[in-house]
């Protein structure tokens, strides 16, 4: 087709949009309703995506040792600890000193801990070890779990493991929403053309036995749908970029209580977010709308 | 150019529109359709414009099988014919040169091309100074003229005319007539169904009458055939 066809096409959709303005905005409120909620699972899985890279270069294992073990047990693990490789750097934590320092980050909440004292403290001796580079936690892990005085070895990895079963429950349960409203909002569009070809269907007749192909009978409703889930995508873009800027604000300026909680919630920058969400809402958006109009113009637009 | 070889339709109800129909028309030939309602006018109209396929028989437009056209293929064979009908079918938010440009455009003419074609158009359907009226703002002769221009802009070989003069009282539908006379003339089939006596009567054409399917008369300058 020639440039001046496409343009006419392009503004044939944009006439179809607004002549039944009603059922455009009821079109475009579905399709952004969907794609805001695929913005929230996005903007979630990125940001848990990038706490597990983060967490997953930490390279730290503690050794919780046994209730009870005596200070031979303890030398016995750190000449150990000495032997092994990839070792950077290990610290000794005393049950008490455990303690004394639970009691200093809980600040002015301290006297909770009041009736904790070396004869009835709950914390064990641990040993605090960083490793020089992550590929080498795996053989600490399990050479430490080996020792028999150990108790428990914690490492990222299990921390890791349960953000990870989050993300992907959320991803899940995310995309079955999405899938349910990416339907609802098919069907709406759906209706839209349909009544969009019916306010048309004298011209579609005259433009039948003038000899317009179908493809130039069918391009203005296909563009009417492009533009339905262009719009939606527009507008939804726009609301995760507003919802994730004041989240960004709430998270900067914490409360004291909030503080530690929040710590770990280190958000990405609002443009390493909000790019790829667009870009993805446009293709999504107007694939949706092209599908929508495709169905639609099937069943109604006999050409 | 057109030729109808033992064509038959019958409908999905059960409806025999045409039965074993054979017409042949020559190019440039003009020729009157005639019967009552039901009679298979319609048929053979909606059967030229491969609107439906014929039940049996096939159908031969400039030597090409109809049967054997594919579905891509039929805008383009539609271009070779201009339509008009009883109810005009003009576009109603459209001024008359633009629903005329609008034939164009659809057959992706040039802007060099429309600017030219449409306003001689116009002015042979003597339409010139209305061109940028509505067809809200026309008499129903008006509405025609817009009309055939509109059919005969992008120079088709057939033209086809269903009731054409239905709406239009006797001396306008005269004036129409003129004017399918004079594309007549300029080398075009023309293919008129009409229960118009007067009309057919005074144009002194070839005249096909049908009557429940059937051709029961075909003549040469004829007349409209009366059923007892």
């Amino acid at each position: 087709m020639k440039i001046r066809t496409w343009r006419r096409m392009v503004k044939q959709g944009f006439q179809n949009v607004f002549r039944n303005r009603i059922m455009s905005l009821a079109s475009i409120s579905a399709i952004a309703a969907a794609l805001f909620v695929l913005g929230l699972v996005m903007v979630i899985v990125m940001n848990i995506n990038n706490m597990i890279s983060d967490l997953e270069s930490q390279v730290e294992i503690t050794l919780f040792l046994k209730t009870g073990a005596n200070s031979s047990d303890i030398s016995s693990v750190e000449r150990e600890i000495k032997s092994w490789e990839g070792i950077k750097d290990y610290q000794f934590i005393s049950k008490q000193e455990a303690l004394n320092k639970w009691k200093e980050e809980w600040g002015d909440k301290k006297y909770l801990l009041e009736g904790y004292h070396a004869h009835n403290n709950p914390l064990p001796d641990s040993f605090h070890i960083t490793v020089q580079k992550p590929e080498y936690v795996d053989g600490i892990v399990d050479k430490a779990s080996a020792l028999t005085s150990v108790e428990k070895v914690q490492y990222s990895r299990d921390v890791v493991n349960t953000i990870t079963r989050i993300a992907s429950t959320t991803r899940l349960f995310g995309l079955a929403l999405v899938g349910i409203l990416v339907a609802m909002a098919m069907v709406i569009i759906n209706n839209t053309i349909r009544i969009s070809v019916y306010s048309r269907r004298r011209e579609i007749n005259i433009m039948k036995y003038i000899g317009a192909t179908d493809w130039y009978i069918r391009w203005p409703f296909l563009m009417e749908g492009m533009l339905l889930g262009l719009f939606g995508a527009v507008i939804s873009s726009g609301l995760v970029a507003l919802m994730y800027s004041l989240l960004e604000n709430r998270l900067s300026s914490p409360s004291p209580l909030e503080g530690n909680l929040l710590a770990i919630f280190r958000l990405l920058p609002l443009d390493q977010v909000i790019y790829p969400i667009t870009a993805l809402f446009v293709l999504v958006g107007t694939l949706v709308g092209m599908i929508a109009s495709l169905l639609s113009m099937r069943k109604h637009l006999r050409v | 150019m057109i030729q109808f070889v033992n064509v038959t339709k019958v409908y999905e109800n059960g409806l025999r529109a045409l039965n074993n129909v054979n017409l042949q028309v020559a190019k440039g030939e003009f020729v009157f359709i005639v019967g009552e309602s039901g009679a298979g006018k319609s048929t053979l109209i909606k059967l030229l414009l491969k609107e439906i396929e014929p039940t049996s028989g096939a159908l031969f437009v400039n030597d090409r099988n109809l049967s054997h056209m594919k579905r891509k293929e039929i805008p383009f064979y539609r271009r070779g014919m201009g339509v008009v009908f009883q109810d005009f079918r003009l576009l109603p938010d459209k001024t008359v040169y633009e629903n005329v440009a609008f034939a164009m455009e659809i057959v992706e003419a040039s802007r060099k091309e429309i600017r030219r074609q449409v306003p001689a158009v116009l002015s042979m359907v003597g339409l010139a100074s209305k061109a940028n009226h509505y067809p809200g703002q026309l008499s129903g002769g008006e509405q025609q003229r817009a009309a055939l221009a509109r059919a005969i802009v992008n120079n088709p070989s057939i033209l086809i005319a269903d009731e054409p003069t239905g709406n239009l009282d006797s001396a306008t539908a005269r004036e129409i007539m003129k004017i399918i006379n004079m594309i007549n003339h300029r080398g075009t089939t023309v293919i008129m169904a009409t229960h118009a006596k007067d009309i057919v009567n005074s144009m002194r054409k070839r005249v096909v009458t049908f009557h429940k399917g059937t051709i029961i008369s075909d003549q040469e300058k004829g007349e409209y055939y009366f059923e007892d």
